[in-house]
């Protein structure tokens, strides 16, 4: 890979800041194609929107208005609370006990991920020494390996060990971010300084302190990324935990949700149970993503300082 | 030198994990539980872990709970077997760990066998209550001499039938599967089918044909017998070939389904054969109640039974169990007690006691959404009794099903439901032997 | 650079004025460690979750396991058999169709969803638009919702009786089956783009608006209108990052399993193995075949490897 994406990013945003910095792209702008543009651009977003639309009516009906009622508009019957209490209070509360694990699992796993991964990278982007560049392709071709393909001989492994059904055995894969490392090498070899780390060592600070120093707080618009990314895949993940919890009190929330939804086929109340806990788990996604949306953004054009 | 040789140090560790773990990385389930000592009986107070997808289980061990301090059952709900439940209970024996007590289908006991995942509980003094349970439930939990989970519910089988639906064409319900069929076209001139037809599910095609007089698999001296293209096998996937050809049946609404709980209030369709579980879920069709009979199962005429079987559990315990006596005390009481048995039906709504003799209270009575009708005691007691002792399951049940549920998934596109069959023999054999298992055609 | 240079230079020579020459010793000690240290708990973590499993997972599909009597009660013996499990494997239809499917699957909607990121992106950056930061806010959310969470709303919203679409649809006469066999993967294909197309959409606007003003002026002195500018500058431009967007799409579309699982219970159509992951799943957990299922996993992280490599290289011989 001569040409990575990242690094082509990093210096096309460096052009770009020493040029125009809102350049005028405006070509022909008109009245009607600012109408044109923005109503397709709506329609998009009623795309976007419809299924979110959706579970809010669906949390505010009752299981048997669900199916009776007509899904784009309220029930007669205004069951919001009644269901969220439900959705709360079922089973001894497990639910909120299923968001504290996500929080537990995608939270700190990120943050410990993008730690070890910023040494990692920081290390093979500023240090010579033998096998740096053979560590760099192994880690590079557990990028290109499916998580999945390497979760099965994994939950194998941990019940030799004893470690699965537990809290380690979800948290353990999801520390180790390959593509993290690929980025934090990318990111530290571009914009860490070497004259800045001998400066650093000529003042008499032993390397670890030259990293926590120095090297993580010019890192820092990288650590975003990889955080937000790695925190999306943790969330995200559905196969591991799957596979490696077998107690209920140990789910994430997406494998809880799925529990209940297998359930809907006996009982049909676990519908409502379903689609209250949809929405509530939505909310703090959506809000994330709004404001982190702008983060992401921002992030990557201020990484491009030099 | 350093790194070269903390390298070198690193990767000689490496080498050496990874061959001790890989050494001692065996699969997982080839080592019986039952070929270690017996577990004594617990000195103290025990909580067992109980994992089922009954609902209001706990409910049921509460009741035992507060006669037994000594022994608690702490119940976990689950997603169906079929839809999760067994891969969990696999994947936690893997990991060395599970349950005591576990909801495991009559027709999934020798799969999980197999992997030496069941405790013998003959063992422990199973035989002693033997007596108390229907003897044709009892067999199917009995195998090489040993019982691997005591009966808890059973599936005799039924038909229930909306009343307003066959009045709009006047019609009776049928007593043969030939008069069904006609019902079935009349049916479709007022727009409803007489029943759905699961492609994806065989268990319901294996219900019919057990009903004909087939038993596809037996153990043999030797190893395992397959019959499944005999005769009567063979008739019902005619039958049921040429009725979905006539589309007196729909293959596209999927039982107790969203689609289907919309096209039964709507009237569309006219019933459902099925066990005794279904009158649960039945009662979940809205308006339907006073609009509902039960009759028996139409027959194959003169060979077969009168009734079949579809699903029915039991509570088995796991072989990661340290208390495997507690467990048979509690579940001994849970399915041959009245009193448990009562718990059962009021908390969890079984579908049919396996007791010998006693079908719970509640079944007794007539019931108002059945029209009044006392159908427990009128369909199902003869039903039960009206089933095949001769049928057994074998160790990969749900492997077959899915073959089977695949080829008849391409009758959709032009096949039959006979190819299917004799594809899926061929295909269950070959799988017998993957799992090193020994199997012969019968007659062969 | 020169300063920089200056300055090792100045460096070295204080470093060789220094008395102490321990301390140097130490110094430079502690550089070479430095780099192990930093990368220890990292390593350590990615031998023990890729490198190891791998290598179990290899190990465990050269064995097999054969039973003796009904239920293996009169002898199990687990024994080294090369590749055969790689050929059972090979030579289940189920597992041959469900790679086809997939393969499939990503022809189909990794292009559509590229083309329609890039065209959204395109959208909003061209000044045409009102309120793109209110719009990307939009498109992006859904990349907030899990996998999962995305399935199960869209199968409520599938489901017939309880979807509303189905309803709407048949207002105007029009029969919709989601869940039919010829229409299922499509629909899970929807749910994969509903929650991606924005994400891939954020990663291409990265990448526009790091384009220099100066070629749009350019450009627009040559007389170039907004679809010019689009094939000729925008596009060629963003190419990378479509690169990585497809790497990682191809690498998710070989991994889909949530969606598929998920939706069984409501469409007959989705069998046991109807993706690769469920296929080794099922084996590995439904029918207790865990060295079969090892050669499937064996053979997915292969397929996903060679996949992603061969794109790679083959835009890196373009880019040439």
């Amino acid at each position: 890979m001569n040409q990575d994406p990242t690094t082509t990013r990093a210096i096309a945003l460096r052009g770009a800041k020493n040029g125009a910095v809102n350049p005028d792209r405006s070509a022909g702008r008109s009245r009607g194609s600012t109408i044109l543009v923005t109503s397709i651009l709506a329609l998009v977003a009623l795309y976007f929107l419809v299924p979110i639309y959706w579970v809010v009516i669906a949390a505010t009906k009752t299981s048997e208005d669900l199916f009776s009622t007509f899904g784009f508009w309220f029930a007669p019957t205004f069951a919001l609370w009644d269901n969220l209490g439900n959705v709360l209070t079922y089973d001894d509360g497990i639910f909120v006990r299923w968001f504290f694990n996500s929080v537990l699992y995608a939270g700190v796993g990120a943050v410990l991920a993008t730690y070890l991964a910023a040494a990692g990278g920081y290390a093979l982007a500023k240090y010579r020494f033998r096998g740096n560049n053979a560590i760099f392709a192994t880690v590079l071709g557990g990028v290109l390996v499916p998580g999945t393909a390497t979760a099965l001989p994994l939950f194998l492994l941990f019940s030799q060990m004893g470690l699965s059904n537990t809290y380690w055995s979800v948290l353990l894969p999801s520390l180790v971010s390959p593509f993290g490392l690929f980025l934090c090498r990318i990111y530290a070899q571009a914009t860490v300084d070497d004259a800045l780390l001998e400066a650093a060592r000529l003042d008499g600070a032993g390397e670890l302190r030259i990293f926590h120093g120095v090297g993580l707080r010019i890192l820092t618009p990288a650590l975003v990324t990889v955080f937000l990314f790695q925190l999306v895949g943790i969330w995200n993940n559905y196969f591991l935990p799957l596979i490696m919890l077998a107690d209920s009190s140990l789910y994430p929330v997406p494998l809880g949700l799925s529990n209940w939804l297998g359930q809907t086929t006996r009982l049909p109340e676990f519908y409502g149970y379903t689609t209250g806990g949809v929405l509530l788990s939505i909310i703090p996604l959506a809000i994330a993503m709004i404001v982190l949306q702008r983060f992401w953004r921002g992030g990557l054009t201020e990484g491009s300082v030099k | 030198m350093k790194p070269l040789t903390r390298r070198q140090l690193l990767g000689v560790g490496i080498g050496a994990a990874a061959t001790g773990l890989l050494a001692g990385c065996s699969t997982p389930g080839t080592a019986s539980a039952n070929a270690l000592p017996v577990h004594p009986p617990a000195g103290g107070p025990v909580t067992l872990t109980y994992w089922a997808w009954l609902k209001g289980l706990q409910k049921v061990a509460d009741i035992w709970n507060a006669k037994n301090p000594d022994i608690q059952v702490r119940t976990v709900p689950i997603p169906g077997g079929n839809a999760g439940g067994y891969q969990k209970m696999y994947s936690a024996l893997a990991a060395g760990g599970g349950p005591d007590i576990a909801q495991i289908e009559m027709r999934s006991i020798p799969e999980f066998m197999l992997v030496n995942g069941l405790v013998d509980l003959n063992r422990y003094g199973a035989q002693d209550i033997a007596s108390r349970f229907d003897p044709t439930l009892w067999s199917q939990v009995s195998f090489t001499g040993g019982v691997y989970g005591i009966p808890q519910d059973s599936g005799p089988m039924g038909s229930f039938y909306q009343t307003s639906v066959y009045d709009k064409i006047g019609a009776e319900p049928p007593k043969t599967w030939d008069e069904w069929a006609a019902t079935g076209r009349e049916l479709r001139k007022v727009d409803a089918y007489i029943d759905v037809f699961p492609l994806n599910d065989a268990s319901v095609f294996c219900a019919y044909a057990t009903q004909a007089g087939a038993t596809w698999l037996k153990p043999g001296d030797d190893g395992w017998v397959i019959d499944m293209t005999d005769d009567a096998t063979l008739k019902v996937a005619r039958f049921f070939d040429g009725v979905i050809d006539d589309d007196v049946v729909s293959t596209s609404i999927a039982p107790y389904g969203a689609g289907w709980f919309a096209a039964a209030s709507k009237g569309q369709i006219a019933g459902w054969t099925v066990a005794s579980w279904g009158d649960a879920i039945i009662e979940g069709v809205a308006g339907g109640s006073g609009n509902w009979r039960v009759a028996p199962m139409p027959t194959w005429g003169a060979d077969g039974y009168g009734s079949s079987y579809l699903g029915g559990s039991t509570a088995a315990v796991l072989a990661s169990s340290k208390h495997p006596a507690e467990a048979l005390k509690f579940t001994t009481w849970m399915c041959s007690d009245p009193e448990g048995i009562d718990a059962l039906i009021e908390h969890c709504g079984i579908g049919w006691s396996p007791a010998a003799d006693y079908i719970g209270a509640a079944r007794r009575q007539p019931s108002e959404f059945f029209s009044g009708q006392n159908y427990n005691e009128e369909v199902f007691v003869p039903a039960s009794r009206q089933q095949s002792p001769d049928w057994s399951w074998w160790p990969i049940t749900q492997q077959s099903f899915n073959i089977l549920a695949d080829g008849f998934r391409r009758k959709a596109s032009g096949g039959t439901l006979v190819d299917a069959v004799a594809a899926a023999e061929e295909q269950i054999m070959t799988a017998f032997r993957n799992k090193g298992l020994s199997i012969r055609r019968a007659g062969s | 650079m020169t300063d920089a240079r200056t300055d090792a230079s100045d460096t070295a020579r204080l470093r060789s004025q220094t008395p102490s020459t321990s301390r140097s010793a130490v110094r430079t000690g502690a550089v070479a460690r430095a780099p192990w240290i930093l990368l220890a708990p990292f390593l350590a973590l990615f031998v023990l979750t890729f490198i190891l499993p791998i290598l179990v997972a290899v190990g465990s599909s050269f064995m097999k396991v054969t039973r003796k009597g009904l239920f293996g009660e009169a002898g199990v013996t687990e024994s080294f058999v090369w590749f055969d499990n790689y050929a059972q494997a090979l030579g289940d239809g189920n597992f041959l169709a469900s790679i086809g499917r997939v393969l499939l699957f990503g022809v189909v909607q990794v292009p559509v969803m590229i083309v329609v990121a890039t065209v959204l992106a395109l959208l909003l950056e061209s000044a045409s638009a009102k309120w793109p930061g209110a719009f990307r806010a939009m498109y992006f959310m859904p990349y907030g919702v899990p996998g999962v969470i995305a399935t199960i709303l869209w199968a409520f919203l599938y489901v017939p009786g309880l979807s509303p679409i189905v309803d709407v649809a048949g207002l105007v006469g029009i029969e919709i089956d989601f869940f039919a066999p010829e229409t299922v993967l499509w629909s899970i294909a929807n749910i994969i783009t509903w929650t991606y197309v924005g994400y891939n959409m954020l990663i291409i606007i990265a990448q526009l608006k790091a384009i220099p003003g100066e070629l749009y002026e350019a450009a627009r002195t040559d007389g170039a209108g907004p679809w010019r500018i689009a094939f000729d500058i925008q596009l060629p431009l963003i190419a990378p990052a479509l690169v990585l967007t497809t790497v990682f799409s191809i690498i998710g579309t070989l991994q889909l399993f949530a969606e598929p699982q998920l939706l069984a219970t409501f469409s007959p159509a989705i069998d046991s193995q109807y993706t690769p992951n469920l296929s080794a799943f099922t084996t590995a957990f439904a029918y207790n075949d865990y060295n079969v299922a090892a050669a499937q996993a064996v053979l997915i992280a292969l397929v996903a490897f060679l996949l992603s490599f061969a794109f790679l290289r083959l835009t890196n011989r373009k880019n040439k």
